[in-house]
């Protein structure tokens, strides 16, 4: 229990210091409307060109929902663990992390929930409530809340440890910018973030199930919009969900060890 | 003896907010805020000619490097006059950049993936040096440090001490009118500080350069400055020579020993030993200190006479701190 | 000693010599240089990824054909690059006036905005630039618009229009710093509005299009100024004023920067 007080008070001084920029607060709340108006807009003008109202599966209405959401959710899990472990690694400050008295997995982690809880009240929530008025009745609120919250935990938990095992290899090469980019650029599409997976052709969609991402933005959403009848896909996902998040913080665990590892023998 | 800098009543204030403390706090501050104003610099009068060197001391806070970023140009005043080099700096920023050199602690302005060498001719093209000035420069610096072992060095390789020496030799590049140091030693060990102690001398010496500089270390103050300025909280409270101050307060320095018994016993036995010695004593958990006005005995006196009765395991011999100077100035004044 | 004025040659001569320093140090660096191209070309194939998959299933997007569209999209990356190579210690700003280390940078007797910004040349930036070039040749190729030299010089000052436009956009959300704490999150935006540029203004509803039109410059940084090379007949008077609203819109944002520049405190030390 002691220890998982100091845990939250790392979170607690996460809050505080987002609250503190009062200003960039105003800004990111903002800013996330003012891109899912773009959003918006973007698909509008697409589903009215395609001349019909249902495309793979997914009308206008559906897809908005989908896109919105998972940029709110996108937004919220961004945490620049990459750059930040990154920083870290160059200016030498791992070392003095590494003495801490809480494993720098574990503190870098709980210092960034801050920022969870704070994007998530104040991005997350603003857009939820919004679509829910606008699309009147489409989302339930019901038990289907619960799932999808248990699902976003398990989503934010595999993006950080997707985020850690990326950031590790920075103990290799100088180069973050490269590697963050690289995994950005991968991450967003294949996760569905930018593009609903329903679009995608069938045999890279297969792929993709094979593949942890799409637990960190399709998995969710798709708990959020399900009526929560349908028991077994429910409990399916959900599993999937939690093995990958298990599967990865063991590998991220042990990269990390061997890593480190290596690095202090090398003395780099 | 031409002016070089003068300041009339010069004062700067800044706005802070003020933050509540907690989590309930901080989204109070969310809706409404509370500022105050903190006056950093407080009604600074003063004027200094060319080729002095004036040390500005002072505890961290107190307001030295607000004033000497004000004579650079960076900061504007809230009120008073400033003139430097018959310009007032924050009108005329880049003009007065070409006259005057800084050097910011522990901020390089050098490229920090290039050369030392690089640097250098990069900063020649900057501030136009013609080739002989530039030429003649270089041969100076050799002459005064180890060149060869920083100048093909990129600067981000190199040491603290190493990456201050290069600083210094560039703002001193372009020959300027004035340079402003910024708290030069801070940061380094005793060795280090003294080689760079003896090249602002040298420099100021040969060139006739009007020096600035900030510190916290009375050990800078005594090696490089005629004159000194000591400044708390924002006020002026000495503008005089150095030897003023020395003669005021005598040379205190301490001498710390490190004794193989029982600190109390020792000290109580110290007290009798150097009874008619004017010396005051005091310790903490490590040290046992022994203040010594150096123009009444010599410390090496004292500590002969300590180690005729006790063993010492370990001892260090500390200037008089900043601290202990401002401390007795606000008790007894100048 | 003598100074003589610094004009343009200076400064040319300056940066010339700045960047060949960099780049030659960072050779040194050569895994770093390969695998941020490895990333860069792997941000723009995802990138052309996206835009293949939407139009494998929807054709055109409001009267705008695969080809026309795939030339915006190349007309956004090109006009990316001057900023990204040129501008990209904006990216460090905020870092260097919060820890107060921006300081080191203001007692230079040349132009503030020009040696910060001269301190970073992003050679990676070069990368994006050559699938720009590809991209619209490949569009321009299937499009059959004849390649004529007016044609020619058309596109590269548009481009270059285009391109003041995103530096703008850059600088200004970059210089927010000095006022706003923590001003990453604009910075951020204003990357991410970039991601929309490639799409057709007359998409969004009059208030949308007020807005990336004049507020935020979004339309400028591909779909006005390529409208002169795409739709030659229906040319609106926007396109042909953009380069000179793009002058004003850079002058601007440079003045904001220093304006900025000017009032930092110097705190954080």
């Amino acid at each position: 229990m002691n220890r998982f007080k100091k845990y939250l008070a790392l979170t607690r001084a996460g809050i505080i210091e987002c609250i503190n920029y009062r200003m960039s607060l105003a800004v990111m709340v903002f800013g996330n409307l003012l891109y899912l108006t773009l959003i918006y807009f973007v698909w509008k003008a697409i589903f009215a060109s395609s001349g019909s109202d249902v495309v793979n599966g997914m009308t206008f209405e559906s897809t908005m929902i989908y896109l919105v959401l998972a940029t709110a959710l996108f937004n919220f899990m961004e945490m620049y663990i990459v750059w930040e472990m990154g920083r870290d690694i160059q200016s030498g400050k791992i070392a003095l992390n590494l003495i801490r008295p809480m494993e720098y997995r574990n503190y870098l982690f709980w210092s960034v929930s801050g920022s969870f809880v704070v994007n998530f009240v104040f991005t997350f929530i603003p857009t939820f409530i919004i679509v829910l008025l606008v699309t009147k009745g489409t989302i339930g609120l019901g038990i289907n809340l619960v799932y999808f919250m248990i699902a976003v935990i398990l989503a934010v938990v595999i993006n950080y440890e997707i985020d850690f095992i990326v950031g590790t290899i920075c103990l290799y090469t100088e180069s973050i910018w490269g590697i963050n980019i690289m995994k950005q650029a991968v991450v967003t599409l294949l996760s569905g973030a930018t593009i609903p997976l329903a679009f995608f052709p069938d045999k890279l969609r297969t792929v993709i199930d094979y593949l942890p991402f799409r637990a960190i933005y399709d998995t969710p959403l798709t708990l959020l919009l399900s009526d929560g009848t349908d028991q077994k896909m429910i409990l399916s996902k959900l599993l999937i969900s939690l093995g990958w998040a298990v599967l990865m913080s063991v590998i991220s665990r042990l990269f990390w060890k061997v890593s480190i590892k290596q690095v202090t023998v090398n003395g780099g | 003896m031409e002016k070089m800098i003068e300041l009339k009543n010069i004062t700067k204030e800044f706005k802070v907010l003020n933050r509540r403390e907690g989590l309930k706090g901080s989204f109070q501050d969310l809706f409404s805020r509370d500022y105050k104003i903190i006056r950093a610099v407080d009604d600074i009068s003063l004027s200094v000619g060319q080729g002095e060197i004036v040390g500005f001391l002072g505890p961290n806070g107190a307001g030295k490097s607000t004033t000497i970023k004000m004579m650079t140009g960076v900061l504007e005043p809230t009120s008073g006059e400033l003139m430097v080099n018959g310009r007032i700096p924050y009108k005329n920023r880049t003009a007065n950049s070409q006259e005057i050199g800084v050097v910011f602690g522990q901020r390089s302005q050098l490229w920090w993936a290039l050369p030392l060498i690089e640097s250098f001719k990069l900063l020649k093209d900057i501030y136009q040096i013609p080739q002989k000035d530039y030429d003649d420069m270089m041969e100076l610096y050799g002459g005064l440090v180890n060149f060869e072992e920083i100048l093909h060095k990129p600067v981000r390789q190199m040491s603290l001490g190493q990456r201050t020496l290069s600083d210094i030799l560039a703002a001193f590049l372009h020959n300027p009118k004035v340079v402003f140091l910024d708290e030069p030693t801070i940061g380094l060990d005793v060795a280090m500080k003294s080689k760079i102690r003896e090249l602002i001398l040298e420099l100021n010496k040969q060139k006739n350069t009007t020096v600035i500089l900030t510190t916290h270390d009375m050990g800078d103050v005594d090696a490089l400055c005629e004159r000194i300025v000591i400044i708390d909280k924002g006020k002026m409270l000495y503008d005089n020579d150095i030897r003023h101050l020395r003669q005021f307060f005598g040379s205190y320095r301490t001498l710390k020993i490190r004794p193989n018994e029982d600190m109390d016993v020792v000290e109580e036995h110290l007290e009798k030993e150097l009874a008619r010695m004017d010396v005051r004593i005091s310790h903490d958990e490590e040290w046992i200190s022994i203040l010594i006005n150096e123009e009444q005995i010599k410390v090496l006196n004292v500590l002969k006479k300590v180690q005729e009765k006790h063993e010492i395991r370990d001892m260090q011999l500390e200037e008089i701190s900043t601290e202990d100077v401002i401390k007795k100035i606000y008790r007894e004044g100048v | 000693m003598d100074v003589k004025k610094r004009g343009i040659a200076f400064y040319f001569k300056i940066y010339f010599k700045i960047i060949t320093q960099d780049i030659k140090s960072r050779m040194s660096y050569r895994a770093d240089f390969v695998i941020s191209t490895l990333g860069m070309i792997a941000t723009n194939i995802v990138g052309f990824a996206a835009f293949w998959l939407m139009f494998s299933k929807f054709p055109n997007i409001n009267g705008w054909g695969y080809y026309e569209m795939l030339f915006l999209y190349g007309f956004s990356l090109i006009s990316i690059t001057p900023t990204q190579c040129l501008l990209d210690n904006n990216w460090n700003l905020r870092r260097y006036v919060f820890d107060g280390d921006f300081v080191k940078y203001c007692f230079r007797p040349i132009n503030l905005f020009f040696y910060y910004e001269s301190e970073v040349f992003d050679i990676k930036g070069l990368g994006q630039l050559a699938f720009g070039i590809g991209t619209i040749c490949y569009s321009w190729h299937h499009l059959a618009i004849p390649v004529t030299f007016m044609a020619i010089v058309k596109l590269v000052v548009f481009l270059s229009t285009a391109s003041l436009f995103m530096m703008a956009m850059q600088n200004a959300a970059a210089a927010t710093c000095f006022w706003i704490e923590n001003s990453f999150y604009i910075l951020d935006l204003s990357l991410k509005l970039k991601d929309y540029a490639k799409y057709p203004v007359t998409i969004y509803n009059t208030v949308f299009r007020f807005l990336f039109t004049f507020l935020l410059p979004v339309a400028f940084i591909a779909y006005y100024p390529s409208l002169v090379i795409l739709r030659p007949d229906e040319v609106p008077i926007l396109s042909w004023l953009s380069p000179v609203i793009g002058v004003l819109f850079f002058y601007l944002s440079y003045k904001m920067w220093m304006r900025g520049a000017s009032r930092y405190d110097g705190s954080g030390s």
